[in-house]
């Protein structure tokens, strides 16, 4: 099967990430077409909702809907904000890194497209704190952008105005969650606040205020270029255009492949990643970020998409894919990413602060050769009273989710670590790294 | 007062504010929901998730919600007692009690514990946690009043918000993510500040407690009434909490939102030295040829009688300590006596902020000046007390009062101190009368009747703003001490010549 790619086409060109590099490649085109068409605000509304562009963060969420929420300026008057959600921390996921570190003036443009359209006078661009080389040539390229009157008064001479202001984060997984990610910005804990009310009504600095990924604001001017129809030629009916894959973990390729969505995991695994590592077998995958259920080696013929993904009991997320081969224990896996949500936890609602914790005690003592059947029911127990949609935001609901999926598809392995006092695969392992 | 909207609850329709949330819908209709983070007096954070409720609104199916985080809407049909909520609840406590310690015998907050009560009413007597609880600190000083049990805290952050909201200066925060946070003052900063005390009683567990409590007492043994504080004009609403034996342990906050809220200020707060001070007078005290010596109150009334009938220039004192029903009888032997009624009147205290806290130490000025009584200076007083033949001081404090401004309040060994100041400078020429808690040995006063101080008295003290607020004897007066209110009556009948009160 061929596929047209779009969104990484600049990202192999030397001097891409420069404004001359990214202005001999359509650059700015479509800025310039929404000012100078001029197209109206609810033109470009329009445009995004029939291209049927879902949000890349993880929800996916319908982007053209999610802008339409932003109150009427006509009746509220006050301030209005873009933030642009690039605390890319989950773990697994690293495709929006790809974007920043080379081709910059995409978002900026993305930003500038989708400000223009909710009417926001300023984007706050949120980066991960540890992605120095992405902030940096985040920050040029606005630069860049503002000498040439891309960004600022008057853009390109019209009546459009918007500033772009960069902020990088200080290391917390929390401030990706976006109502966290304003709290953060605001110069505050990122403590996720209760909804309602929603960002659009009450965002940054109590004012109408919409989060957008980077991915998802990538996408908006090939939108605008080539038309929705053109986007919707792409990947599935319920989810249209390309996305990027993240894979990493027990394969010969890892890498960020832009993909449509529908192909089926396994062709992904097999065509871009090059197979399981050491020819060995597929036990289990994550398909997309930690936070998504793990699914067992007979479900990686599933498509890549939302809805197929969801029918089999997981969640698409960011689409990055973790590949465990045969002689990974999932028990170790499940240890591993308890502890990250137990660390990454705000700590606000209850059961995420203690739960978080108490999954990630269960785990190392089952791994450890300390667990028993009762705490395998714990596991159970506890995730169900985690989520869904227990607490304020999905952090806890991040934490419950691959415990249940454990438990569902690996009793059996769960099961195996209490009856041996310990983990089977570990002696093996142990065995392997030192031959 | 918006117009209410009509819901349903536990099926009972009843009348809900839709300004608030609804929690407070259900707390205003009598129904409970349990609550830890929520607090009437300081915005909702829905972090603890224990105010869970099933909710139907419209076709949709049930929802189970924090309560706190839910405006009301009209129509909605609200369960607090299903057994999806109750479940939902179970579970969260579970949560907040995994790493909570097992310390309620030593716990000063047990018997008055959320995280206890709730846990008692959803019948929840197993945990299901193999795991080591946390260790952390178990006394960690948090300034003058408060000490921190880090290891009893449940995070509900209504301290943090409480001087961000009340007293509108942010002093502590939650610092650590996740499992690891505390709770914390900024830099390790002491707190400061008049209103520190009102974080014990916001904690819902006993991980605030403060220093003057700790280990005082049980809060099972203490016997609670509601009071009027008499610490400033602005009166707050409290509730006297003594033991059995008669010590006053703890002055509350009683919410009243027309006066103070939920709040009270640490100086009244920690009031309670005075009302439990030692050597009161129990009946009364007359000169005689060995010294004061102690007899009835009756027979100090007819040695008054006495005076009053031998003498002709009264003055009558008040102390602003008076209750409306005391000034009134005592404008009656004002008017027997044909003394002007006055009070003495203190200066501003320095204490006045823009929470509760007026800087004036009368707390019944306005119903004293209502009534006809003029406020003067002690100075003033002492100065026509010079040209009298007797005097009657009439009232709680009204010894300390009467000190002259410019007192040395911590004379230098050998200074200032032997001269006689106040009270003590007056001649023994002078028949000085004296009704107070405590006798002073000074020369003028030849009598001394012993009054119930403000935890035993009954009355009515008016505010700073005309509200009207009940004093109530918390505990009896000591031996041989009748409400004054009494004691005056049966003067004013001794006074007149018929025998008979007016």
């Amino acid at each position: 099967v061929s596929f047209e790619t779009y969104l990484l086409s600049r990202c192999k060109i030397d001097g891409a990430h420069t404004l001359s590099g990214y202005q001999e490649h359509d650059g700015y085109k479509a800025l310039r077409k929404i000012l100078t068409t001029p197209l109206s605000y609810a033109d470009v509304i329009e445009e995004v909702k029939a291209s049927g562009l879902r949000g890349r963060g993880g929800a996916g969420f319908p982007t053209g809907l999610k802008w339409s929420f932003m109150p009427d300026p006509e009746k509220d008057p006050r301030p209005r904000y873009l933030a642009v959600n690039a605390d890319e921390s989950e773990p697994g996921t690293c495709k929006d890194r790809v974007l920043m570190e080379r081709d910059p003036h995409g978002l900026v443009e993305g930003s500038l497209i989708a400000a223009y359209a909710m009417r926001a006078q300023a984007v706050y661009i949120y980066v991960r704190g540890e992605y120095r080389l992405a902030y940096n040539r985040v920050a040029a390229a606005v630069e860049e952008a503002r000498a040439a009157n891309l960004v600022g008064q008057n853009i390109l001479g019209t009546d459009y105005s918007c500033e772009v202001y960069m902020h990088k984060g200080a290391g917390a997984y929390i401030c990706g969650e976006e109502t966290g990610l304003m709290e953060s910005l605001e110069g505050k804990r990122g403590h996720p606040r209760p909804k309602p009310p929603f960002p659009a009504g009450f965002g940054l600095w109590g004012n109408p205020t919409t989060v957008n990924n980077v991915e998802s604001l990538f996408n908006v001017p090939f939108i605008i270029n080539r038309g929705p129809n053109w986007f919707r030629s792409m990947g599935t009916e319920a989810s249209a255009g390309n996305f990027l894959c993240g894979i990493s973990g027990h394969l010969e390729r890892p890498g960020v492949y832009e993909l449509p969505f529908g192909l089926p995991a396994s062709e992904i695994l097999e065509r871009f990643g090059g197979g399981v590592w050491k020819g060995r077998a597929l036990k289990a995958w994550f398909p997309g970020g930690s936070s998504t259920g793990l699914m067992p080696a007979d479900t990686i013929d599933t498509p890549m998409d939302h809805d197929s993904i969801k029918a089999q009991g997981s969640m698409f997320g960011t689409g990055a894919m973790i590949i465990l081969d045969e002689t990974a224990c999932v028990v170790r896996a499940s240890e591993v990413i308890a502890r990250f949500y137990d660390h990454e936890s705000c700590g606000q609602c209850s059961q995420c602060r203690e739960g978080t914790q108490w999954l990630s005690q269960i785990f190392h003592r089952i791994e450890n050769g300390q667990g028993t059947m009762a705490d395998i029911d714990s596991l159970e127990t506890l995730a169900k009273s985690m989520a869904p949609g227990r607490t304020i935001c999905a952090l806890s609901d991040a934490a419950a989710i691959p415990t249940l999926a454990v438990v569902k598809h690996f009793r059996a392995e769960l099961e195996a670590h209490v009856n041996g006092k310990g983990c089977p695969q570990r002696a093996p392992a142990l065995a392997e790294a030192d031959a | 007062m918006t117009d209410t909207v009509t819901i349903q609850v536990n099926g009972r329709e009843v009348q809900a504010d839709p300004s608030k949330p609804l929690i407070a819908a259900c707390h205003d209709n009598d129904t409970e929901v349990p609550h830890y983070c929520y607090h009437p007096g300081l915005t909702p954070v829905g972090s603890c998730r224990i105010c869970q409720v099933e909710v139907k609104q419209g076709e949709a199916p049930a929802r189970v919600v924090v309560a706190c985080r839910t405006p009301v809407a009209a129509g909605m049909i609200v369960e607090t007692e299903s057994a999806r909520a109750h479940e939902t609840r179970r579970e969260c406590l579970e949560f907040l009690l995994k790493n909570h310690p097992l310390d309620c015998p030593i716990c000063d907050k047990a018997g008055e514990c959320d995280l206890q009560d709730y846990t008692y009413a959803e019948g929840q007597s197993i945990g299901h946690s193999a795991e080591p609880r946390r260790k952390l600190e178990k006394r960690k000083s948090l300034g003058d009043v408060i000490v921190l049990d880090e290891e009893r805290c449940i995070l509900c952050s209504r301290c943090v918000r409480f001087f961000e909201e009340v007293p509108k200066k942010a002093q502590l925060t939650v610092s650590g993510l996740g499992s690891r946070s505390t709770i914390d003052t900024f830099a390790g900063r002491p707190l400061t500040g008049n209103y520190q005390g009102n974080i014990a009683d916001v904690c819902p567990v006993g991980a605030l407690t403060l220093k003057e409590f700790r280990f005082q007492a049980r809060v099972w043994n203490l016997i609670k009434s509601a009071s009027t504080c008499g610490e400033c004009s602005r009166g707050c609403s409290t509730t006297v909490e003594v033991l059995r034996h008669g010590e006053v342990k703890r002055f509350r906050p009683r919410p009243n939102p027309s006066v103070n809220g939920w709040w009270m200020c640490d100086e009244g707060r920690f009031a309670f030295d005075d009302v439990n001070a030692s050597d009161r007078i129990e009946g009364a005290l007359l000169r005689g040829q060995s010294g004061l010596e102690a007899v009835t109150t009756r027979r100090a009334l007819e040695a008054i009688r006495d005076t009053t009938v031998a003498k002709t220039s009264f003055a009558v004192i008040a102390s602003p300590f008076l209750t409306l029903e005391e000034g009134e009888r005592l404008l009656e032997l004002c008017r027997r006596l044909g003394a002007a009624p006055v009070f003495v009147s203190p200066p501003e205290n320095g204490l006045k902020d823009e929470l509760l806290h007026t800087g004036d130490p009368c707390p019944n000025r306005r119903g004293l000046s209502d009534l006809g009584f003029e406020a003067r200076t002690a100075d003033e007083l002492l100065a026509d007390l010079a040209g009298r033949e007797a005097a009657l001081l009439i009232g709680e404090r009204i010894t300390a009062l009467m000190t002259p401004a410019d007192a040395p309040t911590d004379a230098p060994t050998g200074t200032d101190e032997d001269t006689p100041q106040g009270l003590a400078a007056l001649p023994e020429t002078l028949r000085l009368i004296v009704f107070d808690t405590h006798a002073l040995d000074v020369p003028a006063a030849c009598t001394w009747v012993g009054v119930p101080n403000l935890v035993e008295r009954t009355g009515t003290y008016v505010n700073v703003d005309g509200h009207r607020g009940q004093i109530a004897a918390a505990r009896p007066a000591p031996q041989g001490v009748p409400p004054l209110e009494r004691t005056l009556r049966e003067l004013v009948e001794l006074c007149s010549a018929e025998g008979v009160a007016t």
